[in-house]
């Protein structure tokens, strides 16, 4: 790709680009990739975070992030970096709060 | 954008480990965490709460490609409903009963003799859930994205459809606020079919119109 290209094109908006032949992979969700389903779809319709906010929030994670991070990752660190700008919690009580569930979590088998 | 869904990079059992039992010792990884954070703060701060998530697993769970089905053998019976889908889809679907949990509209594309519809999200995964429950992960990644608006005899012919050259390929591109369901072509031998037998016949894929309905489906499914 050209430098151009990538000015052009945010990193979502891949219609039309070259691409392998399409594999027909399919999970059901994990658990936690339910509840974070959920977490959107409460966040629109509680008028947080739309849909489109969402998408945006996405693409602002950079090409490089996007391409490591798999589908629902990509949703919670946007929402997360979406909560911090328009005030819904500041870094540092999420990082806190992240300790707190993980020394919480960390004897506890999870059931699935 | 990855193309690898399997690399979830932390340490629980994954899809892809399909002779693994669905269970798991490990701690929960560092995402996992993520969104049980997210979601307790929001908790706390009262901007959402623990109920409106359960329900909404409750909602999630409740939809699947029955409820497309269900619209789509209506359809195939009743042409009064089938007009009235194809002028608004969502009021065609409340009228079933299915209700739209979301802020979006639904168009219903009709496959005819002259005209196969697929549908994709090149942007994202936008999909038609209150009717078909969450896409499969291919819908979601790259290959079927990039290429169904360029090249969408390519991407149906990996699916095993092929399309005349008479027959017009037409591809619409999903948004937050648009969503399309394909209403397939009924097939042939049908006739004497119930509504609830025709509706057997309807796979998630035909509404999504990367394939077409067939008798043979219906059987084994």
């Amino acid at each position: 790709m050209s430098v151009e290209d990538f000015v052009s094109r945010l990193p979502n908006d891949i219609g039309g680009a070259a691409a392998g032949p399409v594999d027909r992979v399919e999970h059901e969700l994990e658990p936690w990739e339910k509840r974070c389903h959920a977490l959107a779809d409460v966040l629109d319709f509680r008028k947080l975070i739309n849909t489109e906010e969402k998408r945006k929030g996405v693409e602002a994670l950079g090409e490089s992030l996007i391409g490591k991070l798999p589908y629902y990752e990509r949703w919670i660190v946007a929402f997360a970096n979406i909560g911090f700008t328009k005030g819904f919690f500041t870094p540092t009580e999420l990082a806190e709060k992240m300790a707190e569930v993980e020394a919480r979590t960390a004897d506890h088998p999870k059931p699935l | 954008m990855s193309s690898d869904p399997h690399s979830h990079g932390h340490g629980h059992s994954h899809y892809h480990d399909a002779h693994e039992a669905i269970v798991s010792d490990d701690a929960p990884g560092y995402y996992e965490i993520m969104e049980t954070a997210v979601r307790e703060l929001l908790i706390a701060k009262g901007l959402i709460t623990a109920n409106d998530i359960r329900h909404q697993i409750e909602v999630l769970d409740s939809r699947t490609p029955a409820l497309g089905a269900a619209v789509v053998a209506r359809a195939w019976t009743d042409p009064a409903f089938k007009g009235r889908l194809l002028e608004n889809g969502r009021a065609g679907c409340e009228e079933m009963g299915i209700s739209f949990y979301d802020d979006t509209q639904l168009i219903v594309l009709e496959n005819t003799e002259s005209v196969h519809n697929l549908i994709v999200c090149t942007l994202c995964s936008c999909y038609p859930r209150p009717v078909l429950g969450l896409p499969p992960d291919w819908y979601k990644l790259k290959p079927y994205r990039a290429r169904a608006v360029i090249e969408p005899r390519k991407v149906l012919a990996e699916f095993g459809t092929i399309i005349p050259d008479d027959v017009e390929v037409r591809v619409s591109d999903s948004t937050a606020v648009i969503r399309y369901l394909v209403l397939p072509r009924r097939p042939a031998g049908t006739e004497g079919c119930t509504e609830e037998q025709l509706a057997a016949l309807v796979t998630r894929d035909a509404m999504i119109g990367v394939i077409p309905v067939t008798l043979n489906d219906g059987a084994a499914q």
